[in-house]
């Protein structure tokens, strides 16, 4: 397998896939890393699923929770299932933008200015707890991930694709921690939480990892070429008109809601279509369907949304988040497109 | 939640109770041709308006939707209770067994009245209690339809019915008027519920009219306009004409009593069949007695027959004027103050006889003690009842007795009105015998009067013989004119012969004439009560005879059957003469006084009669055409929907987008099985939530709405769903189509389908699609 090389100062333009792959392989492929990264991660299968839908749908992906639930096993499981190069970087408020991006250092041999790349130089980049690095270092990982470049003196180090930061993130309310901002949070893709694992789930991974990591007997199942024909093929997904609108019509109806302060951007709308195209190859289909927006709606427009203050003190916090809660209704009530069809 | 199904606020229910209670007392007004006055109309209202607007109380205390109609029945009954129980309730609103049997008594009352009385029907109690009963049965429909199940575009079905009942029964329909405010009133009741929808939609925080120009979804916002609403009301009263203008055939005979048979006892004694049966008994039977204080023995007159059509003898069809009370009787036709009358008080007291008509002598000043509704005809003067019979019966009957002298009759002019001209008629085609007979017996004749005591004298002469033996020929048991020549001839009849004789001879002799049906003036018994003679008229007391017309004295009865009956004092022969006093009418003796003939008159007088079992067969006919006419109007919401189900599966086989056709038929069959999706429902999730089901445990029902689904989804989102599929693809998807229906319906159970087929709501939402897409392209 041929590693893809540094392109210095380059375009950017993902290279040709490997291997042409067929959306029913996609499928299977999927379906082979979701249940690798179930032997690890029991019972979230929502979660696993959507951070595959992300990594295919070439976005980044914000994980937020309490510690302790598997974020970084998750992040990591992928990317062992994954043939690919991942870096983790934790994030600690005196981390500095060039401890993620990199640094350039005099080489007393050469006699010259030499880049040492970053851990962001990486197909998978695990941040860990993002939420506690100063808003500065924050900005030098989030440049990485919109432009998907390094620039350091003066030269642009093109990333290596595909190149998807999985976030962690603790729910903002914790002690040290600099909250993202809305603008911030905008450049994920989807946003999932772990949350506990059921008590079955949680005894059973007491059993497993008593002794060693589960992770470290975890296997390769898609390599980086197949992976990057995975993604292409993800490109190709047909989207419907009636899907299009479908979406737009889920974005308008957020900026239009009562209990909303700030609404989904076009942003949002995009990466919800293209999220959307990465389920539907995922589960093998070539065209995208209303149930994969809906599926994805939650993930990826909530963390987007600020509530009203008054829906905020209106909100009974035993139902579940406001938002996903907000965002649920929204998808129940927009009416599914049909098409043209001439009714009868 | 979906917007529509929001819970109204009170204002909004009380808008639309108050459109649905103008719709339907507007539609009860198609009925007024059909009934006289206005006073059932008012009735009709306070019924709609006080089943409608408890039904919008009870809705303001939440109860639970299903208990609304219960109890609205509940209060329709208090009403009932209190407007026709009478003293049979508590409290005058808490009915008691008597009420209910009151009500039994009323509705076959109804029933009666419709048969027999014509249009315009005198709104009679026991055909306003019909009307109430029906009205707000009509309320709690268009309620549960309108408030209920929130399809007020179906309370239009219910309301057809006051609309087309019209245009059963007379060829006219409802009124044009009528028709056009129902229209607007059914307009109404649309705008005030798209108005409501909009309200509770926009409630939901939906924003209106854009919510439907971005795409044609599932569940399109009821984004109406006046036009939509218009264009729906006008298909519905165009189906309303149409089907009131395609069945003229159904004519009033069939709906109502029939009188243009001759069947004027259509469901009691008919005249002639019982004339002849009930003298032919060996045992009479008794029909009524009475009591006589004045020793007064009338005839009692039943019926009178004054159209001679040559074949046949038949009373003149008149409508019951509801004004004709019997309490009050008016002074018979050409009675002049000049001639002699006197009153005489007669009790009767009706024993076995059952007829609506009943027997009064004539001329009645007045009948008191009746119970139901009777009401006297024009002319004639006889009684009949709307709304029952003379069975149990008790009335005192004032007669009014006329003595006139023979002077007064001789002086009658021979001039008359136009009025009386039709009693003159006699068809142009005439045996001679009748002429000739009638110009030798009257030829010394100095006037009417002598003309028509000549006649009399003549068939009561020892020439003619009471028989009933000879002649036998055929038909000789009519009053045509064929049998009027025979009787010439040979001479020889019964009451039925001489009478009509008598009556086309008078009539050949210028003397207007008619006859009367009833009974002679019986027998008396050895019995008394308070010292007054108990006077028995049996069955074989029915009698024929002729009443001829003078001016100035008006109808006079005449004996011209030799041994029955009484011959008045007027018209015995040298009656008048110089000198003598007016002779005392003389009961008739002999052998023959009881008439009885021997012979079958079962076909009498008025040519063809009804056989009993004809009259049962009509009815039949009438309620099955009443029944099928129901039964057909219940069917036109499950044949709109059948014919949807067929151009969906034309769609599926040669139209573009099948799958999308199948799915929409599945989808219609789910929601008119009350398991219908909301319009944020993905075809995906409705076959999920499909397949969970019982009935789809079943693995190729299960897979045949899997590959609907696939089908669906491929062709509304996929890459090439605009293109044209194989026969073969289109014949499966027939086939799971039909594999998923059957699974769906095998889950309901029996009620559900029921509705499904007679009341799909599937149809409502089509409506609803159609109206909202029409608006969402046009915006």
């Amino acid at each position: 397998m041929s590693e893809a090389a540094v392109t210095v100062g380059g375009t950017g333009t993902p290279d040709a896939p490997d291997v042409v792959m067929g959306i029913d392989e996609v499928g299977s492929r999927a379906a082979a890393v979701v249940q690798n990264v179930e032997t690890v991660i029991a019972g979230k299968r929502d979660a696993v699923t959507a951070a595959l839908t992300v990594l295919l749908a070439e976005g980044h992906l914000l994980i937020e929770d309490v510690p302790g639930v598997g974020k970084t096993m998750l992040a990591k499981a992928l990317a062992r299932s994954v043939d690919c190069s991942v870096s983790r970087i934790q994030f600690t408020p005196d981390l500095l933008p060039s401890d993620v991006t990199g640094v350039s250092v005099f080489d007393q041999a050469s006699r010259r200015f030499e880049f040492k790349r970053g851990p962001v130089f990486a197909n998978i980049v695990i941040g860990d707890e993002i939420n506690r690095a100063s808003p500065k270092t924050q900005s030098a990982l989030l440049e990485c991930m919109e432009e998907r470049q390094v620039t350091a003196d003066g030269t642009t180090y093109v990333l290596d694709l595909p190149f998807t930061v999985v976030a962690t993130q603790n729910p903002v309310e914790m002690e040290g921690t600099y909250p993202l901002p809305e603008a911030q949070r905008d450049r994920f893709m989807a946003r999932i939480s772990m949350g506990y694992p059921s008590p079955a789930d949680e005894l059973a991974m007491l059993s497993t990892r008593e002794t060693s990591s589960p992770l470290e007997r975890l296997a390769t199942v898609v390599t980086l070429g197949e992976l990057r024909a995975m993604i292409a093929a993800v490109q190709h997904v047909f989207t419907s008109q009636p899907v299009k609108e479908y979406a737009v019509e889920l974005a308008r109806a957020t900026r239009d809601d009562r209990q909303l302060r700030l609404g989904a951007s076009p942003r949002a709308t995009l990466q919800l279509i293209r999220a959307a195209k990465a389920h539907a190859a995922m589960h093998g289909r070539d065209f995208v369907l209303p149930d994969d927006v809906d599926a994805l709606a939650v993930p990826v427009l909530a963390h987007r949304l600020v509530p009203t203050s008054r829906a905020v003190g209106a909100h009974d916090r035993d139902s579940g988040p406001l938002i996903d809660a907000i965002v649920r209704r929204i998808v129940g009530e927009t009416p599914v497109p049909v098409g043209s069809a001439r009714r009868i | 939640m979906r917007p529509d199904l929001m819970p109204l606020s009170r204002a909004q229910r009380l808008a639309l109770t108050a459109a649905s209670f103008l719709f339907l007392v507007i539609a009860t007004m198609a009925l007024g041709p059909l009934i006289a006055g206005s006073g059932w109309w008012w009735l009709c209202a306070f019924i709609a308006a006080g089943t409608l607007f408890s039904g919008f109380g009870l809705r303001s205390i939440r109860t639970p939707p299903s208990l609304v109609p219960v109890l609205e029945l509940v209060v329709l009954l208090l009403m009932l209770t209190l407007l026709f129980g009478g003293g049979t309730s508590i409290a005058l609103v808490v009915p008691t067994a008597g009420t209910f049997e009151t009500f039994g008594e009323l509705m076959a009352g109804a029933q009666r009245t419709i048969e027999q009385q014509s249009v315009p029907a005198v709104p009679v109690p026991p055909l306003t209690f019909a009307l109430a009963v029906g009205t707000g049965l009509l309320a709690v429909v268009v309620d549960i339809l309108v408030q209920t199940a929130r399809m007020p575009a179906l309370a239009a079905a219910p309301a057809l019915v006051p609309v087309l009942i019209p245009g059963f029964i007379i060829e006219a329909g409802a009124d044009v008027p009528t028709l056009v405010l129902t229209a607007a009133a059914y307009l109404l009741l649309l705008r005030v519920d798209v108005r409501v929808r909009r309200r509770a939609r926009l409630a939901a925080g939906e924003e209106g009219d854009q919510a439907a120009t971005v795409i044609a979804p599932k569940r399109v916002p009821i984004v109406s306009t006046f036009g939509a609403s218009l264009g729906l009301a006008a298909v519905g009263l165009l189906a309303a004409s149409v089907l009131a203008a395609s069945t003229p055939s159904v004519s009033t005979s069939l709906l109502l009593g029939s009188p243009s048979q001759g069947t004027l006892f259509a469901r009691g004694v008919s005249p002639f069949i019982d004339l002849g049966r009930d003298l032919r008994r060996p045992e009479p039977l008794p029909a009524f007695h009475y009591f006589a204080r004045d020793g007064d023995r009338p005839y009692f007159t039943l019926l009178t027959l004054d159209r001679f059509e040559g074949e046949v003898w038949a009373p003149t069809e008149r409508a019951v004027d509801g004004d004709n009370t019997v309490d009050q009787m008016p002074r018979p036709d050409g009675l002049s103050s000049a001639v002699e009358t006197s009153e005489h008080p007669i009790d009767v007291v009706v024993d076995e006889v059952r007829t609506t008509w009943l027997p009064v002598p004539y001329p009645a000043a007045r009948i008191e003690g009746l119970k139901g509704s009777w009401f006297w005809d024009d002319g004639s003067l006889t009684v009949r009842s709307v709304d029952t019979n003379t069975g149990g019966q008790s009335y005192q009957v004032t007669r009014l007795e006329v003595e006139p002298t023979p002077q007064q009759l001789r002086a009658a002019d021979r001039e008359f009105d136009d009025e009386l001209a039709s009693f003159l008629d006699l068809p142009d085609e005439m045996p001679a015998i009748i002429g000739e007979t009638a110009a030798a017996i009257t030829a010394s004749a100095a006037s009417p009067y002598d003309a028509a005591v000549a006649i009399q004298a003549y068939l009561r002469g020892s020439e003619f013989d009471y028989s009933t033996e000879a002649p036998v020929e055929d038909g000789y048991d009519g009053g045509g004119f064929d049998v009027i020549a025979t009787f010439l001839e040979t001479k020889a009849g019964y009451c039925v012969h001489f009478a009509s004789t008598m009556a086309v001879l008078a009539r050949e002799s210028g003397i207007p004439s008619r006859i009367s049906i009833g009974y002679t003036q019986g027998s008396p018994t050895d019995e008394r009560v308070d010292g007054v003679l108990r006077i028995e008229v049996d069955t074989h007391d029915l009698h024929a005879w002729p009443e001829l017309y003078f001016e100035g004295v008006g109808w006079v009865p005449f004996e011209p059957t030799p041994g029955r009956g009484t011959v008045p004092g007027y018209s015995r022969p040298g009656a008048g003469e110089e000198g003598a006093p007016p002779l005392a009418s003389t009961p008739a003796t002999g052998p023959g006084s009881t008439g009885r003939p021997d012979i079958d008159p079962d076909t009498g007088l008025a040519g063809p009669v009804v056989d009993p079992v004809a009259t049962a067969t009509q009815l039949w006919i009438r309620t099955g055409v009443v029944a099928l006419v129901v039964a057909v109007l219940l069917l036109v919401p499950a044949a709109f929907r059948l014919s949807r189900r067929l151009a969906r599966v034309r769609r599926i086989r040669h139209g573009e987008r099948p799958a999308d056709a199948a799915w929409d038929e599945l989808a219609a069959t789910a929601v008119d099985l009350g398991v219908g999706g909301s319009g944020g429902e993905t075809p995906r999730e409705f076959a999920a939530r499909l397949t969970g089901r019982e009935a789809f445990g079943d693995a190729a029902a299960r897979a045949a709405v899997v590959r609907l689904r696939d089908a669906v989804e491929r062709e509304r989102y996929g890459p090439d769903g605009a293109g044209t599929p194989s026969a073969a693809a289109s014949a499966s998807l027939v086939d799971d189509l039909a594999t998923a229906r059957a699974a769906l319906l095998a889950d309901a159970v029996g009620a559900e389908r029921a509705r499904a087929i007679l009341m799909p709501p599937s149809l409502v939402d089509g409506v609803r699609r159609v109206l909202g897409g029409r608006i969402a392209r046009g915006a």
